[in-house]
């Protein structure tokens, strides 16, 4: 027995009021839980669908253009020189970057003109299994996309021009490849493409180890995509990293909103259990003066009326994070569910994070009994005299 | 030991100010047994509650050993009603919702320290001594009017208190519980501790050992 003992019998004495307000900050301190829980994932969900949706980064070599101009005429641009990025050296750099976790996707290009069947055609050679990171829209409409080197991969207007279909064989610098796969509209200009590996494609063309430019996907929610850059120009001299800053800056304000919006939402609640907390314990204060000015009496001083107080109101508190942070991550857990988040991982129970709930709401509903608890201190002894 | 100096006391209220005490002087020896008499609306409860600290005079001083209460600071008056001082009031004043027991260890319920074994030991003396041993468990709803008065004053006791407070401790109750509960008083006087208690029926203020009679904010005789 401790002055503990006093809050925690007045709690169940009045039981059904006790359960009463439990229910109701658990239901805030639910809400909450569910709601940052929700928002972790599908800003996640988000931020994997949105990286999946394309490239952020370009990298590459520098060109220098000319600007050419003769009599007064303008002649246009001519770029100097065609250079070429070395692949493993291109690869090797940006996969060391310090933030090379952050990368989804790392895809170099290779870019091949040439004629089939008198048609002109662009023939892309890559990484099939990178490019199909950032292409997650791709889709076979007929055949497959390619397993083997030999394979070949029409864009959709591209195979209906040259009259492509799986089975038919496509020269490309000398060498036959063979079309695995059409692919379905994208509505870019990958449908007037076609798609090679790679490293068959350099071969076909003898330019072993040489890209023309790399694609780079990165996760941005918890980093600038300016220091990637930075860090990419650094370990890539005389190349351009460029980064598609709308793409970027339009996936991190979708995802910022989610968050933002769940942080709203929760300020209001945490506001609302704040006030309902204060106001129960007011109640109590008023409806227990001459308890209080009895407690004055026997010689309780004003710091431990306040003290008593505002153990009332952790009590309540720390019931409430017990039972509203299982509600919540029960609900969080079902709402994944519902709203087709499975391919999140299930929230798993984390201690740290129910410890940390616990420690906020306890400090909030203490917090939020303080104007009462001073009222209460400063009830005076001679209340207890006074007769309801 | 308590010493009351020209104590001067009204309140207000809508009719204006009323005086309710108006020039009072007493002395209170230690181990003595007072009763403070006198008509319904004379003045005795105020009289008790400024002498208990529970009020303050608006003129005029109290003085316990010597040092006057309204010298002494808010925490040193906390210390003195947790120590020194006792008080029973006319209506019980039980927390309802901790049995007798409980409410016998109030007191001691002002922190996080756990009460000592000792201190329970204790409380289970005081109610033992009112008679109340085996109703220990009950809450006071349960109990009867003496019974709750009996818990209140095994409450007073259990600080081993210099000095016992008590206003009308028998006015709600019937002869013989009233006689039962003077009786607890004298017992614990005989044991040294002070009484300082109010009634208005002459029948208890004969077992006390000095009768004080209050009329109209004045002290008639007994001083
Ligand atoms: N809190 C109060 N407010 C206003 N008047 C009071 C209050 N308490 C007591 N009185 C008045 O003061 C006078 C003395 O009261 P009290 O000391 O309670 O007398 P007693 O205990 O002898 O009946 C009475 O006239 C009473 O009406
Ligand atoms: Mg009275």
């Amino acid at each position: 027995m401790n002055i503990l003992t006093i809050p925690l019998r007045n709690l169940r004495r009045k039981l059904p009021r006790t359960l009463l307000m439990v229910a109701v900050f658990s239901i805030g301190v639910a809400s909450v839980t569910a709601l940052i829980d929700l928002s972790k994932a599908v800003g996640e969900s988000l931020e994997a669908k949105l990286s999946a949706y394309g490239a952020n980064i370009l990298v590459s070599p520098k060109t220098e253009t000319l600007s050419v101009g003769y009599g007064g005429m303008a002649l246009g641009d001519v770029s100097v020189d065609i250079k070429y990025l070395k692949e493993d050296e291109t690869l090797a750099a940006i996969k060391g970057i310090h933030h090379k976790d952050r990368l989804s996707a790392v895809a170099p290009k290779f870019v091949v003109l040439t004629r089939v069947a008198e048609v002109p055609v662009g023939v892309v050679g890559v990484d099939f299994d990178q490019e199909r990171q950032i292409k997650s829209h791709w889709h076979a409409a007929k055949g497959s996309l390619p397993g083997d080197p030999s394979a070949i991969v029409a864009g959709f207007d591209a195979a209906a021009r040259l009259g492509l279909a799986p089975g038919s064989t496509v020269a490309v610098e000398g060498r036959e490849f063979t079309v695995s796969g059409v692919l379905g509209s994208t509505g870019s200009e990958d449908d007037r493409l076609l798609f090679a590996d790679l490293h068959a494609l350099q071969a076909a063309a003898g330019k072993e180890n040489r890209v023309h430019f790399v694609e780079v996907a990165a996760l941005c929610s918890g980093c600038p995509i300016e220091e990637i850059t930075a860090q990419l120009t650094a370990g890539l001299p005389d190349t351009d990293v460029k980064a598609m800053q709308q793409v970027v800056k339009s996936r991190m304000m979708t995802v910022d909103f989610v968050k933002h919006l769940a942080l709203a939402v929760s300020g209001v609640i945490l506001l609302t259990a704040c006030v309902m907390i204060g106001l129960s314990v007011f109640s109590s204060v008023n409806e227990r003066k001459n308890e209080i000015g009895l407690l004055r009496a026997l010689g309780f001083s004003k710091v431990a009326v306040f003290f008593l107080m505002n153990l009332e109101a952790l009590v309540l508190g720390a019931a409430s994070a017990v039972v509203g942070y299982c509600a919540g991550f029960a609900a969080s857990g079902r709402l994944m569910a519902l709203l087709n988040l499975g391919d999140q991982a299930a929230p798993a129970f984390d201690p740290v994070q129910f410890g940390l709930t616990f420690v906020a709401v306890a400090v909030l509903s203490s917090l939020a009994s303080l104007p009462p608890a001073l009222a209460a201190a400063r009830i005076e002894p001679s209340q207890a005299l006074v007769m309801l | 030991m308590l010493v009351a100096d020209n104590i001067v006391k009204a309140y207000a209220t809508d009719a204006g100010n009323a005086p309710a005490l108006r020039g009072v002087s007493l002395r209170i020896a230690a181990g003595e047994f007072v009763c403070i008499m006198g008509r319904s609306g004379s003045g005795k409860s105020t009289l008790l509650n400024i002498l208990s600290s529970l009020l303050s005079p608006d003129a005029g001083q109290v003085r316990y050993q010597g040092r006057d209460l309204a010298g002494l600071s808010a925490r040193e008056r906390d210390r003195l009603r947790a120590t020194d001082f006792s008080m029973v009031f006319q209506m019980h004043h039980l927390l309802p919702y901790l049995t007798a027991f409980e409410n016998v260890l109030t007191p001691f319920l002002s922190s996080l320290r756990p009460v000592s074994a000792e201190k329970r030991r204790k409380a289970l003396d005081c109610l033992a001594r009112v008679g109340l041993a085996e109703k220990a468990d009950r809450l006071p709803g349960r109990l009867s009017g003496g019974e709750q008065q009996r818990v209140a004053i095994a409450r007073a006791l259990v600080t081993q208190p210099r000095v016992i407070f008590a206003d009308e401790p028998t006015g709600s109750l019937d002869g013989d519980t009233g006689r039962h509960i003077m009786q607890i008083l004298a017992g614990l006087n005989a044991d040294g501790m002070s009484v300082v208690m109010v009634s208005h029926e002459p029948g208890y203020a004969a077992m006390a050992g000095r009768v004080v009679e209050i009329a109209d904010g004045l002290v008639k005789a007994g001083a």
